[in-house]
This record gives structure tokens, sequence and C-alpha cells, in this order.
């Protein structure tokens, strides 16, 4: 059958280019369609409970995403009347832009918006704390101490110390293709307003601010990094081959694969992440080795001039390799096949399409190269030249004959090293630490949650069971003993609820004395204070914190770090004490939302996922080896190298404090999918060797000689396509790349020096 | 009964011409709606529905009563339902000099004490209802406007005037929280049975539709009004009955004592 298609091709070289060209322009039409994901709950499956609650979250007390923009002031502190006249200049700027929702107090939290609850002689007083600049300096110093009694908003807006303040705002719903333009249009205000106040510092970040600085990221890494590859590509095939055919035509195949694979995306509806991003450079390591292993067996026999015809001579180079090209597009894909047992959309995707990928260029592979050399001239083979790196590969060759021993301890102790690290392993799925350290949005958000109560919001939704349930005063004291009891975690930066609110007023309306600080008194009174309230606030005011029948209720943490050590933390402690003040018996139901509980989850699904596919990856990759070379002992053997080199890739993760995050994830399968090409090649040409009844030495210096240097070419391949990545601007590229590239080296140098040793040292045994 | 309705339109027309050939403007128009004979006093059944836009609805039954001093006037409310607010009561003496602020007064049972509220500003929502304390007058304070007649149209049969109010400052424009309010006058009775607001962005923001429209005692009455703020999908439906016009209320009605007291049926 394949002979048949083989014929084909080389009988019908023009339509068969002409095929490639259409199927192109298809997928080049298709990318247009290409569309960009960076909400983080979109990584979530459709059916996790951080990814439900969120949507619940948002329809019943409005988003918690909200851009966030801070003042600092060392010298000054923001209570003087330039920085105070500057608090209401940038609240009516961000009042009147079209991309917030500025509907209700919440919408837009400021000095200049919150509103103080203050018991008069025989009243309630509901006022702006700020209504205008204060004129007189007695006026700020009245601001400053009422904001300071006012202990709900201290940290949240202005900062203890006097010397910040921060604005929140909300954008508009469902906007999240404009969060780039947000952080634009803020970004632009808030460099005018650094031209004017000298003294004063600005920072600008939340979580729509991260998504939207990632969504500009995104595609303009894509961008730059594409060209740096094909540079690199081009001199590595120039130095390979020295002809322009030589450079071209991979150069074209893999170009093609990854066009063809994006428009595959496209036409699907598929969302690009950032790990997604990844994917054409991937796609480009992998699918050179075909083309390179392609064009030298042709150039080889061309030199050897066994073949008159070149029809002839392309058939045999088809024939003789269209096996392992199946064979190690197939254990790779496998590879990749398998992140489908992860539950996260981004990664499964990764996977699915890689392997689309890799399947692309294999079949681009067998139909551009034979078809190309059909059409083009036949150049005459040059005068043998030596192969590049011969001196070093016949060195190899002696250092694993002569030194087995040596090279089984040095596998031996990286192994031991490895292990060691593997057991420091840690899972982190922050945002804000895929921006490298000195990143501006990184130190934004760094300043940000020194000054502030934090930058990343956690909610936890209760639902009372019944109407005016969160009224009652056992619940709300019960509130107020959750609250209590999160502030007490070091990262948790404040907590709020209807609770506090209903505290303060129940003082207010007891002359403000202090004894009255406590929750109301009976479930009648609660509803009064509210509806007093409702007399001069906003009917919105409390809108994120209770629905309109006072049944749920939101407790809105701040966190000042997004890191998802603390949420799981915070979950284990709390997930006791919550069933006996909110037991599920009496009709009360907990639910955590937000960015802290999405990430913890995103977490806790890596790992999962993580070890679900890795199993799964070795697994089917060993059996794919023992049906290939139907010898378990040779199958095991394949295995050898990319366990070694995995292994290596967690205990250098653990070792060096690398957590595991939904890029590095992929790494172990990226490492397995793409490491057992290696030993396929080497197992397939050793075995041959063997058949051919050479002794175990010329079985190893053959090999080596032959497939050694086939792999060391494609290691550098890959390690530097990966090593590119190390320019990217955000970190989990970065790592990803350093990971792999270094996965590589290991993979390259067990196959290449271990492989030999368990091979003559297994033959032996056999033979005794 | 149409045969009426056209009769009471055409008598109206023929009285009003005279006033038409000078060139109606807006200010006129809303000067009109405001000298509408509306009764000394009323005392009526209020409902409020507030549904937000997930259709959860909160109701709240009411009893009230107003009566007008002159140029100010006096209401009290007491709330009957839900349970947990009943007997709370509301007072209000409401001034039209501009210079002084409205007076209000809430008792509280589970407190036992009248207490205090605070004036409020124009702009600000009252009692939780898409209504702010400016929605809830009669009339808007007509000085603080730039009126416009924009044109004359037919809405749901009835010839109205549609006036533009405009507010004469930037501040008054914060105050209010309005850019722009559009009142559709029904020529034949001098009411506005639609109101149409846009925010300071702009923007579209509510509007107001009174239904209901009958003659109770010889006065034109609305006896239900739905306001929907578009933006926020939140929308107050009220429901009037058990109209009672110019029954000569007490002064003493509208004490702080007599709101202690409750409402015990009149």
């Amino acid at each position: 059958m394949m002979h048949t298609l083989f014929n084909w091709v080389l009988n019908h070289p023009k339509s068969t280019l002409l095929f490639l060209l259409f199927m192109t322009g298809l997928a080049v039409g298709q990318m247009r369609h290409l569309h960009i994901e960076t909400d983080v709950d979109a990584m979530l499956p459709k059916h996790s409970d951080a990814y439900l609650n969120k949507q619940i979250l948002e329809d019943r007390f409005g988003s918690s995403d909200l851009v966030i923009i801070g003042i600092i002031n060392e010298k000054d502190g923001i209570y003087t009347p330039e920085n105070l006249a500057l608090v209401q200049e940038l609240t009516d700027w961000l009042g009147e832009q079209e991309l917030f929702r500025t509907l209700s107090l919440n919408d837009l939290l400021s000095l200049a918006t919150i509103k103080d609850i203050k018991g008069t002689e025989d009243g309630l007083d509901v006022e702006l704390f700020m209504d205008g600049v204060p004129e007189t300096q007695e006026g700020i110093h009245q601001l400053k101490q009422r904001m300071h009694d006012f202990a709900i908003y201290e940290d949240v807006i202005v900062s203890k110390d006097g010397t910040g303040t921060i604005f929140a705002v909300r954008p508009l719903p469902d906007s999240r293709d404009k969060y780039a333009d947000i952080y634009e249009l803020v970004q632009k205000k808030v460099t005018e307003l650094e031209g004017r106040y000298h003294n004063n510092k600005f920072f600008v970040s939340g979580r729509p601010v991260i998504e939207g600085v990632f969504g500009m990221y995104m595609p303009e890494e894509m961008k730059r990094m594409q060209p740096m590859i094909m540079i690199l590509l081009v001199l590595l095939l120039y130095v390979s081959f020295r002809t322009t055919r030589g450079v071209l035509l991979p150069l074209i195949g893999v170009l093609m694969a990854e066009i063809w694979t994006l428009g595959t995306m496209a036409a699907l509806g598929i969302n690009i992440y950032t790990i997604t991003t990844m994917l054409p450079i991937l796609i480009m390591a992998i699918g050179i080795a075909d083309a390179v292993h392609f064009l030298s067996r042709e150039r080889l026999l061309a030199h050897q001039d066994h073949f008159k015809e070149r029809k002839e001579r392309v058939i045999e180079v088809m024939h003789e390799l269209w096996k392992p090209m199946v064979m190690t597009s197939v254990t790779t894909g496998v590879g990749f096949l398998s992140m489908l047992s992860s539950d996260l959309p981004p990664i499964r995707e990764f996977g699915v399409f890689a392997a689309v990928g890799i399947v692309y260029a294999l079949l681009i592979s067998m139909l551009l190269f034979p078809a190309a050399l059909m059409i083009l001239k036949d150049q005459p083979a040059k005068g043998q030249r030596k192969p590049m790196f011969s001196h070093y590969v016949d060195w190899s060759s002696q250092v694993i004959l002569n030194y087995p021993k040596q090279i089984m301890a040095f596998f031996l102790v990286l192994m031991i090293i490895s292990v060691v690290g593997l057991t420091k392993l840690t899972v982190d799925a922050s945002m804000i630490e895929q921006f490298k350290p000195n990143d501006p949005l990184r130190q934004a958000d760094m300043a940000l949650n020194q000054h502030f109560s934090g930058t990343t919001s956690l909610d936890i939704m209760i639902d009372t069971g019944k109407k005016d349930g969160l009224l009652e005063p056992e619940f709300l004291q019960h509130l107020v003993d959750l609250q209590t009891e999160i502030e007490k975690d070091p990262v948790v930066g404040d907590t709020s609820s209807i609770a506090e609110f209903l505290v303060m007023m129940n003082q207010a309306l007891h002359a403000d004395d202090p004894a009255y600080h406590v929750v109301p008194a009976s479930s009648e009174l609660a509803a009064q204070y509210l509806l007093l309230y409702s007399f001069s606030g906003a009917p919105d005011d409390f809108e994120t914190f209770m629905t309109g029948d006072y049944r749920h209720a939101h407790v809105r943490i701040n966190m000042k770090t997004d890191g998802t050590e603390a949420v799981a933390r915070l979950l284990e402690n709390l997930g006791e004490k919550t069933s006996v003040w909110f037991p599920e018996s009496e009709g009360f139901k907990v639910e955590w939302a937000g960015t802290g509980f999405t990430l913890h989850r995103l977490a806790e699904m890596i790992i999962s996922g993580q070890i679900a596919s890795l199993l799964l990856s070795v697994l089917s990759i060993f059996l794919l080896c023992w049906w290939m070379f139907k010898r378990l002992r040779v199958a095991f053997i394949a295995m050898i190298p990319v366990s070694l080199a995995v292994t290596v890739n967690y205990g250098t993760m653990g070792s060096f404090g690398i957590p595991l995050d939904i890029a590095t994830a992929l790494t172990g399968a990226m490492a397995l999918g793409i490491g057992v090409d290696f030993a396929i090649h080497y197992l397939h040409r050793y075995h041959e060797e063997q058949v051919a009844n050479h002794s175990d030495v010329e079985s190893v210096l053959n090999t080596n000689r032959s497939v050694g240097h086939a792999i060391l070419f494609n290691t550098i391949v890959v390690v530097g396509g990966f090593l590119v990545l190390l320019s990217a601007a955000l970190y989990p590229q970065m790592k990803l790349g350093a990971l792999i590239a270094a996965t590589m080296v290991v993979c390259y140098l067990a196959t290449v020096y271990l492989f030999p040793v368990l091979l003559v040292l297994g033959q032996k045994r056999d033979v005794s | 009964m149409k045969h009426k309705g056209i009769l009471v339109l055409a008598a109206f027309f023929l009285f009003s011409s005279p006033t038409l050939a000078t060139e109606l403007s807006g200010l006129d128009v809303m000067k009109q709606v405001e000298l509408r004979n509306d009764g000394q006093d009323l005392t009526q059944k209020m409902t409020q529905r507030l549904i937000d836009r997930r259709g959860n609805v909160r109701e709240r039954h009411m009893m009230s009563f107003s009566k007008d001093y002159g140029l100010d006037s006096k209401s009290v409310t007491y709330f009957l339902e839900p349970a947990n607010v009943r007997d709370t009561a509301m007072l209000t003496w409401d001034y039209a000099a501009e210079s002084k602020d409205d007076d209000q007064w809430l008792y509280l049972p589970a407190l036992k004490k009248v207490r205090r509220i605070s004036s409020s500003d124009r702009g600000d929502y009252f009692m939780g209802t898409d209504f702010t304390f400016e929605d809830i007058k009669k009339t808007p304070e007509l000085g603080d406007y730039h009126w416009t007649l924009l044109r004359e149209e037919i809405l749901d049969g009835f010839d109205v005037w549609v006036v533009e109010a405009k507010p004469k400052t930037k501040e008054l424009e914060r105050n209010l929280g309005y850019s722009k309010v559009e009142y559709f006058v029904r020529k034949d009775i001098l009411m506005y049975v639609r109101v149409d607001f846009w925010d300071r962005k702009g923007k579209a923001l509510k509007q107001l539709l009174s239904t209901g429209i009958q003659k109770i005692d010889g006065i034109w009455t609305a006896t239900a009004g739905v306001m929907t703020n578009t933006q926020t999908q939140h929308r107050t439906e009220l429901t009037f009955s058990e109209h009672r016009y110019n029954q000569g209320l007490a002064d003493r009605t509208f004490s702080e004592r007599m709101i202690k007291r409750g409402y015990r049926g009149q």
C-alpha cells in the first residue's frame, strides 16, 4: 500500500505539490479565526466547582475581578490637598470611562466614593468620607481621623500609615476581550499623571490587568520567537547540507506543518492559551527530524551512486525510512495524547494538537520531499565530506567501550540526586509569578500587596437556605467568627462581609457606644438597620455582600499572594469550622470561588493530571515498543533513557525550587514523547547490526556512527529551539524552554552512552 | 367612554389654544404640571416591588398619608409588611425653599427609637428603589434645569408634549446623576406618563412609566408606576390603592409621637 502511495507521489509530483499548497492556503485562511484565551477560569473544565462557582458569584454578587490602581507617596503621604485632588480627579476620570461599569459603590471604590456610617446624636449618617476635596487643613485632618476610626476601609482603600491609596474599578461584564485595551487606557492615564505628580508612584494591577497583559504578550511573543527559531534552523540546516534546497525544503515542510496545525485549531474553534504559544516551536523541533533523516539519507545514497535513476533512489529512501518515521511519530504522538488524561483543557488541547502537528509533519515529509526532489534539478553528489562532529562521535565510542562502569556510576548518581530533588517538588498555579521578577506588572503587584490588603480575590458564598436568613444574629456572629479566623492567616490582608457593616450600624445607632460594636441583637433590628441605611445609602451599596432576598451572603477575602499553597492551607483549616458554623443539616451551603480558589483547583488538577498522564504515557510507549521490537527486554531498555530524563527533569525542578505549573507540567510528557524517538532509532539500528551478525563492539560503533550522529543533530535542533524560549517575556515559556533543553541533553546522553553499556551488559548476561 | 375622552380633549384644546399661539415653552409646560391639582391631602395604600435582574422580588406594603402646607408638604408612611420591618414608620417634612433641607425621621420598632435620617443628595436612591429623592417629587426643581419643548407626539393614543430637561451646571449634573431627562406630558391632564433618564456618561439609564391613570375624587391619579434601570436591569414597581383625597387629615398625624404609636388602621 505504501508503495502505491510512493509511486503515485513520484509520478504526480506537481499534483502532490499543488495539493500541499492548496491545503496550506486553506489553513492560512482559517488562521485569522484564532482566539486567544487569557481567562484562567477558562483553563478549568466546565464541570469544575471553581468554574461553576465563579459564574454563580458573578451572577449573585458581581465580579470580584477589579482593576487596581495604587498611588503611593512615601514623602508626604496621601492626605495632602494635591493628592486628595488627584484622588478626586482619577475617580472622576474612571467614572467617565466607557470600559468600566460604574453604577454602584462596589463598581468603583476609592477614597472619593466610599461612605462613612456615622452615629449622630439622634440618628444615622451615611455620607461620603470625601465629598469634594477638603479645603482646609482641619478638613483633611478630620478625613484622616474618620478613615482611621472606620476600620473597614483601612488598608483596603488607604494604607494604615497613610502613604498610599487604592482605586478599584470593575470592567463591564463580559468584556474580557477588552482587558488589553483597559490596561492601555489606564496605563496611558497613569503615565500622564506621573508627569504631573512627581513625588507619587503609581501602580496598576488586578486580574483584568494581568489577563490583559497576557493577552498582549502572547501574540507578540509568537511573532517575535518564530523568526528566531527559523534563523536557528536555517543555520543548522545550512551547516548540515550546504545547499539551498537542503535549507529551504525542511523549512517549508515544518512551516507547513505548523500552519496546518494552527489552521485546524482555528477551524475547530480551539483557544490559544499561554502554553499553546509553544506549540509551533514544538512542531518545528520535532518535524525537522523527519526532514533531516530524509534528505541526508537521499544525499548519502546519491553519493554511493547505487541507483541509476533518481526516482529509484528516492523510492529506496522512502522504503527505508517510512517505517522508523511512522514509528517515531506514533510513539511521540502517543506520548502527547497521554495529556488527554489531564482535566485541564489547555493541557489536553496542547497534547492533541501536538499529536496532530506531528502527524501533519510526517504526512508533509512523505509528500513534499519526494515530490520536490522529482521536480527540482537533480544535484550531483558532492565529494565525500567528513560528517560534522565525527571526531566527537568517535571519541564518544571510545568512552563507551572503555568506561562502562563510570558511565553506569554517573547515571546512578544523577538518578539519586534527581530522586532527592523529586521529593522537594512543589506545585503552584500563580498567575503573577508567570511574569519575570523585574516585569513592571509584577513589581506593581508586589508594591500593592506590600502597602494594601492584597490584589488576589478569594470568595466564600454562604447560602443560608432561607429568605432573610442572613439577618439572624447567630449567623451574623458566625460570619464575624469566620472573618476573624481567616484574618489570622498572614497572607490574608482583609476580609469583608455584610456582618461588619451591620456591626458598624449597630454601634452608630447606639450613639457610637463601643459596647454595641457587635452584631444586631435580632433579625428585625438588622432588617430595620438596612431599611434605615437605604434612606441615605444607595440601594446597591451592599449588593456585593448579599442578595436582595437576604438569603445569600458573600465574604470577600483579599490575599497578598496568588500562590496556591496559601489557599490550600486556608481551605484545610476552615473546612471543619465552617461545617460547624454553617451546618448543612440546617440548610446552609458554603461554596468557595474567586481567583484564589480557581488557581487552587488548577494546581490540584495539574498534579493529578500530571501523574495520570505520565503513567499513561510511559505505559503506552512501553507497549508500543514491545509491539514494535517484539521483545520485552528491548522494550524495557527503550524506556530507560526517557524515564531517567523525566526523573531528572522533575528532580531538577525540585532542587531549584521551580514549581509545577501549567507550563512546566508539560515537560514530562514532552520529554518522553521526543526522547523516545532517540531510543527507537538507536535500538532499531542496533538490532539491524546484530541481525547482520556484527559483534557487540562493532554494533555499538556502527550504531553510534550512524544513528548517534543523527540523534546528536536532532538534540541540537530541539535544544536550540527550546532555548529560544529563554528570551520569552513570560516565565512559563522560559522555564519550560530551559527544562526541555536540559532534559533533552540528559536523554541524549542516556541514549548514546547508557544504552550501549546496558545492551552489551545484558547481552553478556544472556550469553552466560 | 372613548367618546367622552375626545370631548374632554376637545374642550382642553379649545381652552388652551391661546397659550399655544404664543409659542409654548418647555418651562411653561412644566409649570402647568407643577400647578396641577393633586388634592390637599391624600391617604393611600402603597405596594413596592423591587425586582432584580435575576427576577428576585422584594415586596413591601405601606400605608401613607400626606398633606400640603402651602408649597411645603408633610407625609407619614407606615410599613405593614414584611414582618421584620412592620411598624417602622417614616415622617417627612418637605420644604419648598431651596435653602432648607428636608426633615426626615424614621421610627425603628426593634430599637424603640425615632431616628433622624441625614439629609440626602437629590440624586441619592430612595429606600432601595430605583427612584431617587428627586424622582419622587411631584415635579423637579424647575429652576435647576434648562427646559426645551422638543416635540409633540402621540403616546399610547394620547397627545403629549416631550420636554427635555438638562441640569444647568456640572455641579447639579453630578448631584442629580443625570445628564438629561425627557418628560412625556399628557396634554389633557397635565401629568407626565413617561420619563426617560440619561446618566452622566450620556447613556440611557432609566425609564419611568405611569399607568392605570384614572380620576379619583375628581383628581387625576396614576395608580401604578414602574421605574426600570436599563443598565442594571433592576426595576421598581409601585401600585397605589385605597385612595382618599381631601380627608382633612389632622396636623398631629405628622408628628414624631404619632409615628411611635404606629398605624392602627383608620
